[in-house]
């Protein structure tokens, strides 16, 4: 029995308990799923969720005691609104345009100067989204609506820098992370006896109780071990960084699961369609080929040309093969000319 | 009634394992405008900026230095005797000195504001200097004292000391001046370096140490290892070194050095010069009365006041007058002085220069006799030079003062030389005439600050006595701003003397338990340096004046001392009192202790007139120990350090001479009876920077020096004036932070200021692999967000006055413009240049633009020739990127001539990379291997992933328990929100760090200790075991992949070997050395090995002649065909006109004509070989190789 039998056929499909919803978290308990499900969705939520963020920074001037590369980091981290990012915004790389446009990216221009004796704190409210745009402005979740410092500046010091947010996931920079952090348990008590609690004297005194240890059953009294059990209730917190609410998260992060499964399914219907049933033994020697295949010499390139390569092998930059070859011009052909010349 | 607010936390947080954020950034924000905040600070580096003062205030060493030069003669008639007179005779001295501060010079007649700051020493890389002058006094034959001031140069200051315009200035006005709010001077400024004297370990001053060393056998025949040697030193704190011989006859012979040459002297000679006496005098005053029967002390007594009989002098006159004979000319006296004045000069220039008075010295010499006989007799133990009990510290400002004093006295006599060569050139010399004298002075050498600067900048000593000490070199250390630990560290460190560092004995190095509380255990760097180079612990002073001792003398005789000039000496009285080398009294052993303890107890309680930092060194009588006697020592240079004395519960200074003799219990518990002392803190025994390694007393302790080492090799942050500085090179972490765990010291010394570390979540796991053998894995998201990022500053200085020849400017800065009349071709180039340098260059001026990126090869600033209007560059070099910081333009003192230099200061991004190096403050250093994406990293049921993983193995055999405790503290801490103080010697077997901090941890949900369950990122499947997750503070470490690695393909090569070149800065090779060679042969690896060896090196090919097997005489042939043949010229014979055309004719490209040689072929030889081949030629060797098949 695997995930999929479970999720397709099961009368009891996965089921979602949420538990607490705020804007910034979602804790829910997720169940009869399996353990890889439950994982994907936690690994595809904290990295392949696309979100927006900062990242071209354009320093017409900047005066504060921040470098340039230090500040346009600061404004990489600032989480920007992301909502239903997919319907509105392509990434960069699939967009026609040159460098960046409106249907990939999201302007954000920051002017700040400083002209009294006071310094001013530049926050991330001071980011103005373009005129026009549909998503892009900075989070600001403080009760003062302030947002993020970014930099503080003295008196005649001025930051003037247009921003480019695009489009992107956190594999690719944490920036674009969507979630803080992604809480992840299962199997409270311990029943499946996955880890093996070290305990100095007691492990019960040691060990705190997990908060989740209440929407189970504690195990019983000399309840035999189900070494058949595998884990299908998840207790899941996904806190968020303010870009995208957790229920989108969710969604996308389902979304985004859903796709890279059809990928992966579609490939292999593919390869299997095309070669029949030596697919797979033809794959392997592609495989090879594409340099996979495990170590070779380099020398060994093919077949016909092991000799040449042999023969490369003693090709130095200083006399090579073919010197020795036209030996009486090279080595010996400027006594007193050229050839000698850096010598001695 | 509304609730009161809570009281604003105190003023300062010193003493406190608190963050106390917000006080920090006030004071950061408006710096104090009263006092410094960090006190404690300021008392770190006293001993460096007290020591400058003790010298250059009124009355201090510099003004007793010129006292003691005294006068010097000179007589205009060379060849002057006795009969005919000598001729006028010109008497001159220094009177006084005039130190200034730093001033503009007086040739620039526009500024208004004429005083030069530190900051802009640093900033236009010049020296921070004020004018020296002296004030010459002269007279001729007996006539007036003639006034004369002379400007001797301008002389290093030290910063913060008492010529220096920020002496005193509040935090506030500091950062006015553009220095740090914390700004703590001890240094000078040297060519925009920071250059501080660093404190060298010497012999202690005014005590007669019992010496056995094997060298003194080699002073001569019949002579011991034995001996009795006394450092001497003068109020103005230059000294000299008196050595007593024991020779096998039983005879002593005095030692000394005078301008580094060596001198014996019968002992006998010197107590009879010292005073009138006679021998009986002299023997009873070696010989005490109880000693009467002692058959070998009568015996050697009367054996050398036997065999002085052989000199024939017998009164102190003859004495004298015999001893000036003898020095007169090793003393340079003039002519006119009788040679009992040079008997005298003798003895107070040489003999026990620290007493004044004859009787004293007298005094002091029998007892080192009376010593010395006892070491040969095996009464008392020899005295252990290398113990901190004896010794003392030469401070910086001591040591300056010594050389100015030995410059200043060179200053004299290059006078006196001036005038004699003035007479020997034949030139009128009239010493009444003021013009003469002017012209005279005008030609000798004055530059007195030029030498000092040269000292400080070089750390040579070029003198002619070699001021007592055993080195030459190696005594200025440039003070690094790496980061705040390795600053402060400068000012502590204490050097035992490059002499020592050459010992194959260790020693030398070895950590005596008489350092206790004086030299920290644990701050020592490993390696060749390691015992040599010491620091101060945090809470160890060194005095820098003397203590007023006048009412000593008195007391101690109300005490039942036996005054030592009233004779005889009961026979009971046998130990002796000295204060600072001068023997006050006799007292017996019975009640020398209760001398000692009522001194100290004086001393503690502020009665009597005893000064505090009094050192009441009683060393009572034992069988065979240290000579016994009571040693009172309140002079300069001491180390001392406050303990608590018992009862009086009040604070005490110890000394190190005195501690091995007190009772001072560790801890309160601990003070068992007759223990008078218990220290303050256990901590105390510290130095600053080993204060700061949480857990201490968890780790095993080669890892708390592994961590004193590596905290000062952090990437920190060196200051927060980092904008007003141009340090070559500077390093910067820009995401530093305050470390949660913390001892309170850190807060004392305000560390706050420059934060040297992250605070990074930490797991304990095998997880990849790649963090295996000190490898740590970094979470990749961690470091995007910033962890461990910095910056490194380079400062490079662009001078055109050092490109062109002549004096006047030549070169200027901006682009060059084309010849006149230039057609439309050279103009287009013009503007072309310009055009295409733009992005780095400001058309107008030449210089680069700020926040500008450069790659190798980019203009950094363009100049022309202002002749011909031709036009350079100044390109950057280094391969890595850099952006331009900040531009100087520097002008020259005056302000006079046009822009010549310029100081650019280069930003060199340095983001975490894999192969850099970070640590906690453990000893657990290690390489970045990987940077691990995070949804991969293991995480906590929380979600909690860690910054950094560490491999379990790095712990068993290391066993630093402190990073445990630490991990720990630290997750308590972030959990809870406070600071966690982690002093050590904290907890004990019943009070526990892992329950103290296990308590926490289970208050705030979690693992009692420190354990949690995680889980695995990729599969998402909980560890069988529980993960130990905690919080470490993370250093990360200068030593960066990107200064370091070398690779090479194919690169530049030797012109003469044609083998690759070593070395990373030339694009150089790795050698593959013998023993490399050995273990590739080894392997079998025949291929590889040729590879590396032939093809990879100096691979190549060449004709050889196998007939007569030379590689030298074969030659290419000419033919008109041009085939490309070559011929072997030996084995070829001369052909004549009618050989041509026949078979096996050729030609060489002079057109002789040969016949045959043509047995030649092509063979590969590694290229040296042929080199070879040419070398042997020019020592007429042939080389023939046999070439087959």
């Amino acid at each position: 029995m695997d995930g999929f039998d479970m999720i397709d056929s099961g009368t009891d499909g996965p089921s979602v308990t949420i538990r607490k919803a705020e804007a910034s978290h979602a804790d829910f308990v997720l169940s009869n799923v399996d353990l890889a499900f439950a994982n994907s969705i936690r690994r595809i939520i904290l990295a392949e969720v696309p979100t927006l963020a900062i990242d071209l920074v354009e320093v017409i001037s900047n005066s504060s005691v921040l470098p340039d590369e230090l500040l346009s980091h600061r404004l990489g981290l600032i989480p920007l609104d992301s909502t239903n990012i997919d319907d509105k915004l392509l990434y960069t790389r699939d967009c026609d345009c040159d460098g960046y446009c409106e249907r990939c990216s999201v302007v954000l221009t920051l002017v700040a100067k400083c002209t009294g004796d006071q310094n001013v704190t530049v926050y991330a409210r001071d980011l103005a989204v373009a005129a026009g745009a549909q998503l892009g402005n900075p989070v600001i979740t403080d009760e003062a609506q302030k947002g993020s410092i970014i930099c503080k500046l003295r008196k005649g010091q001025e930051l003037n820098l247009k921003c480019i947010a695009k489009k992107g996931i956190a594999k690719e920079h944490a920036k674009w992370q969507p979630c803080a952090a992604v809480a992840f348990e299962y199997d409270p008590w311990n029943k499946l006896k996955h880890v093996d609690y070290w305990y100095e004297t007691d492990a019960k005194a040691e060990w705190p109780k997990s908060a989740n240890a209440g929407w189970e059953e504690p195990p019983l009294e000399n309840e035999p071990f189900d070494y058949n059990a595998v884990p299908g209730k998840f207790y899941m917190d996904v806190e968020t960084v303010g870009s995208l609410p957790p229920d989108e998260i969710l969604r996308q992060g389902v979304k985004y699961l859903q796709e890279k499964l059809a990928n992966v399914i579609a490939g292999v219907q593919k390869t299997a369609g095309a070669t029949g049933t030596a697919a797979s033994a033809d794959g392997d020697i592609n495989g090879m080929e594409d340099g996979y295949g495990g170590a070779r010499s380099p020398d060994m390139g093919d077949a016909n040309g092991y000799g040449r390569n042999f023969n490369d092998g003693y090709v130095t930059p200083y006399g090579g093969a073919g010197g020795g070859g036209a030996g009486a011009q090279t080595p010996f052909g400027g006594y007193g000319g050229g050839g000698y010349s850096n010598g001695w | 009634m509304p609730p009161t607010k809570k009281s604003v936390v105190s003023r300062s947080s010193a003493g406190q394992a608190v963050f106390d954020t917000i006080n920090r950034e006030k004071r950061f924000r408006n710096p104090p405008a009263d006092k410094t905040a960090f006190p404690a600070l300021q008392d770190a580096i006293k001993p460096h900026v007290d020591s400058w003062n003790a010298v250059f205030r009124e009355g201090g060493c510099l003004h007793q230095a010129i006292q003691d030069i005294g006068e010097k003669t000179v007589f205009d008639k060379l060849d002057g005797n006795e009969e005919t007179g000598y001729g006028n005779k010109l008497t001159i001295r220094i009177a006084n000195y005039y130190l200034g501060k730093s001033m503009l010079s007086s040739r620039d007649k526009t500024a208004m504001k004429r005083e030069i700051y530190p900051a802009e020493c640093r900033e236009r890389h010049v020296s921070y200097r004020g004018q020296l002058q002296l004030e010459l006094h002269y007279k001729v034959n007996n006539g007036e004292w003639q006034k004369e001031y002379r400007d001797c140069g301008l002389l290093p200051l030290m910063v913060m000391g008492n010529r220096c315009h920020l002496e005193g200035m509040s935090p506030k006005e500091l950062v006015e001046h553009k220095e740090e709010s914390e700004e703590l001077g001890g240094y000078f400024i040297c060519s925009g370096n920071e250059k501080l004297i660093r404190m060298l370990i010497v012999n202690r001053r005014n005590y007669a140490m019992a010496v056995v060393r094997s060298s003194y056998a080699k002073r001569g025949p019949s002579y011991t290892n034995m001996g009795i040697q006394i450092r001497c030193v003068r109020p103005d704190q230059s000294s000299m070194t008196n050595v007593i011989h024991y020779l096998t006859d039983g005879n002593i012979t005095f030692r000394f050095s005078w301008r580094k040459r060596e001198y014996l002297v019968p002992v006998m000679m010197i107590l009879k010069a010292l005073v009138d006496t006679n021998d009986r005098e002299i023997f009873e005053g070696i010989v005490g009365l109880d000693q009467r029967e002692d058959t070998f002390l009568t015996d050697r007594v009367e054996l050398l006041l036997r065999t002085y009989k052989t000199y024939g002098l017998y009164s102190r006159y003859e004495t004298l007058a015999y001893l000036g004979d003898k020095f007169r000319i090793v003393m340079q006296v003039s002519p006119d002085v009788s040679d009992v004045e040079v008997g005298k000069l003798f003895l107070r220039k040489i003999v026990l220069v620290h007493l004044q008075n004859d009787g004293d010295k007298f005094r002091q010499l029998l007892f080192m006799i009376k010593k010395l006989y006892s070491l040969v007799a095996g009464t008392c133990a020899a005295d252990n030079v290398d113990a901190a009990q004896h010794q003392e510290i030469l401070l910086g400002g001591f040591l300056y003062a010594q050389i100015l004093k030995e410059k200043i006295e060179e200053y004299l006599f290059n006078i006196r030389s001036q005038i004699r060569s003035d007479l020997m050139g034949g030139v009128k010399v009239e010493f009444n005439s003021p013009q003469y004298m002017r012209k005279m002075l005008g030609k000798v050498n004055e530059r007195i600050g030029e030498s000092l600067h040269y000292f400080l900048s070089t750390g040579n000593l070029s003198s002619p006595s070699g001021l007592d000490l055993q080195q030459t070199t190696g005594f200025t250390v440039v003070a690094e701003k790496l980061n705040f630990y390795r600053y402060i560290s400068h000012f502590r460190m204490v050097h035992r003397g490059s002499f020592f560092a050459q010992l194959k004995t260790t020693t030398v190095r070895k950590l005596l338990p008489e350092s206790w509380g004086f030299l920290c255990p644990v701050h020592t760097p490993d390696g060749s340096p390691c015992g040599l180079l010491n620091h101060l612990a945090h809470k160890c002073q060194v005095a820098t004046t003397t203590s007023d001792c006048s009412h000593i003398g008195p007391l101690v005789l109300t005490l039942g001392v036996h005054s030592a000039k009233v004779l005889p000496v009961p026979a009971e009285a046998t130990l002796s009192v000295q204060l600072d080398g001068k023997i006050l009294g006799w007292c017996s052993p019975r009640d020398a202790r209760r001398v000692a303890d009522c001194l100290r107890f004086y001393k503690v309680e502020g009665t009597h007139n005893v000064p505090k930092d009094l050192e009441v060194g009683y060393v009572p009588v034992s069988n065979c120990g240290q000579y016994p006697g009571i040693y009172l020592f309140s002079q300069e240079a001491r180390m001392i350090r406050p303990v608590k004395y018992i009862p009086l519960d009040k604070e005490d200074f110890v000394g190190p001479f005195e501690q091995p003799f007190l009772n001072i219990a560790v801890t309160d518990p601990e003070i068992k009876s007759g223990d008078t002392h218990v220290e303050f803190d256990p901590t105390n025994i510290l130095s600053i920077v080993a204060n700061m390694t949480p857990f201490s007393d968890f780790n095993q302790s080669p890892r708390n020096m592994y961590q004193c080492q590596m905290g000062k090799q952090t990437m920190g942050t060196p200051g927060t004036a980092i904008r007003h500085r141009t340090d070559n090179k500077m390093y910067r972490l820009q995401t530093g932070q305050s470390p949660v765990v913390r001892a309170p010291l850190y807060n004392t010394y305000g560390l706050d200021n420059f934060p040297n570390g992250m605070n990074a979540v930490v797991a304990v796991i095998a997880y990849t692999g790649y963090d295996m053998d000190d490898a740590m894995i970094i979470n990749k998201s961690a470091h995007e967000r910033g962890f461990g990022y910095g910056t490194v500053y380079k400062t490079e200085k662009y001078d055109l006055a050092e490109k062109s020849k002549s004096k006047v400017p030549q070169l200027a800065f901006g682009y060059g413009w084309a010849p006149i009349g230039a057609d439309q071709q050279t103009l287009a180039k013009f503007k072309a240049m310009r055009d295409k340098y733009s992005g780095t260059i400001d058309d107008t001026d030449g210089l680069p633009m700020v926040g500008q990126k450069v790659v190798e090869g980019d203009p950094i600033a363009v100049y022309h020739n202002m002749g011909t209007g031709e036009t350079f560059f100044f390109k950057y070099k280094s391969s890595e990127d850099a952006y331009i910081e900040e531009v100087r333009v520097l002008g020259n003192d005056v302000g006079d001539t046009i822009c010549q230099a310029i100081s650019v200061k280069f930003r060199i991004t340095r983001s975490p990379v894999i192969g850099d190096k970070f640590s906690s403050r453990h000893g657990q250093k290690g390489v970045c291997s990987q940077k691990w994406p995070a949804v991969d990293m293991p995480f906590s049921e929380s979600g909690m992933q860690p910054d950094v993983i560490i491999n379990p193995h790095a712990f068993p055999s290391r066993m630093t328990i402190g990073m445990f405790v630490e991990s720990m503290a630290g997750k308590a801490g972030a959990l809870h929100g406070f600071a966690q103080d982690s002093t050590p010697f904290k907890f004990n077997e019943t009070h526990t760090a892992v329950d103290y901090f296990g308590h926490q941890l289970r208050a705030a949900g979690y693992n009692y200790y420190g354990n949690e369950p995680m889980y695995s990122g990729i599969t998402g499947q909980e560890f069988h075991a529980d993960i130990y997750l905690g919080v470490v503070y993370y250093q990360r470490l200068r030593h960066m992949v990107n200064d370091k690695y070398q690779v090479r393909s194919t690169g530049p090569v030797d012109s003469r070997t044609r083998q690759p070149v070593k070395g990373r800065k030339r694009m150089g090779g790795l050698r593959i050395g013998e023993m490399e060679r050995d273990s590739l042969l080894a392997h079998g690896t025949a291929f590889l090995v040729q590879d590396r060896l032939l093809n990879c090196s100096d691979y190549h090919q060449t004709w050889v002649c196998r007939g007569c097997g030379s590689f030298l005489a074969t030659t290419p042939i000419v033919t008109a065909e041009r085939r490309a043949e070559v011929r072997c010229r030996r084995c070829a014979v001369r052909a004549t006109e009618f050989d041509v055309g026949a078979k096996g004719y050729w030609e060489d490209g002079l057109g002789n004509r040969y016949l045959g040689g043509d047995n030649t072929t092509v063979v590969v030889i590694p290229y040296v070989l042929k080199y070879l081949d040419v070398e042997l030629l020019a020592m007429g060797i042939q080389m023939k190789y046999d070439v087959s098949p």
